[in-house]
């Protein structure tokens, strides 16, 4: 919530001040739907953008940031309980993203200070969840979650992600990995000089399960008995024919 | 080809899984056991989450204990009546089991708990077989025939009231055993994935004093109730049976075990004990060394309903 009006404050002062500035972002997504198929094992996609009325040289920098719905997780710390390592702290961190991935033009510190960065809430550093529930220091917690997702490759960071094709034209690779979570992505693309953010765009992008995988999915929660029973009719059957072949060519 | 798993969401390759499936079918036909217990840790291993590791491997067992308990239909090896009680007793077991896995998985405490138990009892139950495999081979190889098992008597098992006579066992017993062993088979089969077979045959043989040639055909015929309760149960309260991959797996399973059965009749039987005990050890060897080794990660994460 607090991230779309600073986006939307974002906008307001690009619009406020277009008089003065007149540099301007568009930008796009290679498609707006990623579908997991039978056969998916994770995919690119592409943000574009143009900086349109560039002023003179080339100071400015952008960011780009693809964000996933947000989740509840808890983070667990195994300890050695009489020689046996076993979970024993945890956090619970409310509203985490389950994806997020950055590129920037150069790295983040050399872009913008620490306090615009927190601002706009850009950078793993600033990923904070919107409430902890732990009784521990939560610090070492978000930081493994943090650690552990860059390890899936559902969290990433790339200073030097931006390509720029010509002095405005820029394109961003976005890696998906196959395991990441159904629903609403969004794409903010931000544009800055000396520091400040002069411009944003916020893109939705959507990513779902289609054809059997989602029929299944929706059954397995919908009517888990039917989908339960399903399973062990499928099984009796095979179990079934098996015996009818092999007795056959035995 | 890679093919995506709705539940498990993850990809994998559909010839690993078909593979693991032949392989765990080929053991299973070769020793006889069901092969669950290699099966959920070898899914583990692999990454697919544990709770849909377990739920899945219930209906992989369902299948290939049908295909087993067909052929033993066919000889009459079934013992309905027995089968049935301590079916019942293992669907109290299942739906107890069932409740126990979503507490764990909510606590947490879910690995630590499968591992555990796998450690325990494969480490009991292998550590049996190996030294009961070793004194039969010591005895062969020095020319002395094994001497005939004389368990003792159980007066306190015949004590029991409500008793039923089971004529295809041609036994007249109380029926609380079998619902008791049946019950701890229905908790096991839904926090492991296993079926039972490695506990519930034992417990046929010394426990129940069935004889041998039913044996066989009555564990598979409780099994398959047992593993098919627990399927259900898995898909209507965790949500964690993953259709695809059973799907592969079973077609795997039912090829790997027609050719386990034919190797097996090339082996002799205290040999391939030998060889089952080696392999249960080592599964429960491996998972203690998960246990008691300092994880390189100590952090875990997991995503929770709001």
């Amino acid at each position: 919530m607090k991230r779309t009006l600073l986006l939307l404050l974002a906008f307001c002062a690009l619009f406020g001040g277009a008089a003065l500035a007149d540099e301007d972002l568009v930008s796009g997504l290679s498609q707006d739907t990623v579908e997991i198929t039978s056969n998916y094992t994770g995919t690119d996609i592409v943000v574009f953008g143009a900086i349109e009325h560039p002023e003179d040289n080339g100071a400015h920098d952008v960011v780009v940031v693809i964000r996933g719905p947000d989740a509840n997780m808890i983070v667990r710390k195994k300890d050695r309980v009489v020689g046996i390592w076993l979970n024993r702290d945890q956090a619970k961190l409310q509203d985490m993203p389950t994806y997020y991935y950055l590129a920037s033009t150069r790295s983040l510190g050399d872009i913008a200070a620490p306090y615009t960065l927190k601002r706009y809430g850009i950078g793993l550093a600033n990923l904070k969840p919107e409430r902890v529930f732990s009784h521990h220091d939560p610090e070492p917690f978000r930081q493994a979650l943090i650690r552990r997702k860059q390890q899936d490759g559902l969290y990433g960071e790339t200073p030097t992600g931006v390509e720029f094709l010509s002095p405005t034209l820029f394109r961003v690779h976005v890696p998906v990995p196959a395991t990441v979570t159904r629903g609403q992505y969004n794409a903010e693309v931000y544009l800055f000089r000396d520091g400040n953010v002069i411009s944003a765009q916020s893109t939705p992008l959507f990513i779902d399960q289609t054809g059997l995988e989602r029929r299944l999915y929706n059954l397995a929660h919908a009517s888990p008995l039917l989908y339960g029973l399903s399973a062990v009719l499928m099984a009796g059957i095979l179990g079934w024919l098996s015996s009818v072949v092999f007795r056959r060519a035995s | 080809m890679e093919i995506y798993l709705p539940i498990a969401e993850m990809s994998v390759h559909w010839l690993v899984i078909l593979g693991m499936g032949a392989a765990i079918g080929f053991l299973s036909g070769l020793f006889g056991v069901g092969g669950g217990f290699l099966l959920t840790p070898l899914l583990i291993f692999y990454g697919v989450p544990a709770s849909v590791a377990v739920a899945t491997t219930a209906s992989h067992i369902t299948a290939s204990s049908i295909s087993g308990a067909i052929a033993q239909w066919r000889r009459r090896a079934v013992d309905l009546k027995m089968g049935a009680v301590m079916a019942a007793g293992g669907l109290l077991g299942t739906v107890f089991g069932v409740w126990l896995f979503g507490v764990m998985r909510r606590s947490g405490q879910m690995d630590l708990v499968v591992a555990a138990a796998y450690v325990i009892l494969l480490g009991t139950v292998g550590g049996l077989m190996l030294r009961e495999s070793l004194g039969v081979l010591r005895a062969v190889q020095s020319g002395v025939s094994a001497p005939a098992r004389r368990g003792g008597h159980h007066v306190w098992l015949h004590g029991l009231p409500i008793k039923m006579r089971f004529r295809e066992s041609r036994l007249y017993i109380s029926v609380i055993p079998p619902i008791v062993i049946g019950f701890f088979v229905g908790v096991l089969s839904a926090i492991m994935g296993v079926g039972g077979g490695f506990v519930v045959v034992p417990a046929m043989i010394y426990l129940l004093r069935m004889p041998t040639n039913v044996v066989m055909g009555t564990s598979l015929f409780q099994i398959i109730i047992v593993t098919a309760a627990t399927t259900v149960l898995q898909a209507t309260s965790n949500f964690a049976v993953d259709i695809v991959l059973a799907f592969f797996l079973i077609i795997g399973g039912v090829i790997g075990a027609q050719f386990g059965v034919r190797a097996g009749e090339r082996l002799r039987g205290e040999q391939l004990r030998l060889l089952l005990a080696l392999l249960v050890l080592a599964v429960a060897v491996r998972l203690l060394a998960g246990l008691v080794i300092q994880p390189s990660e100590l952090f875990s994460v997991a995503t929770v309903a709001p």
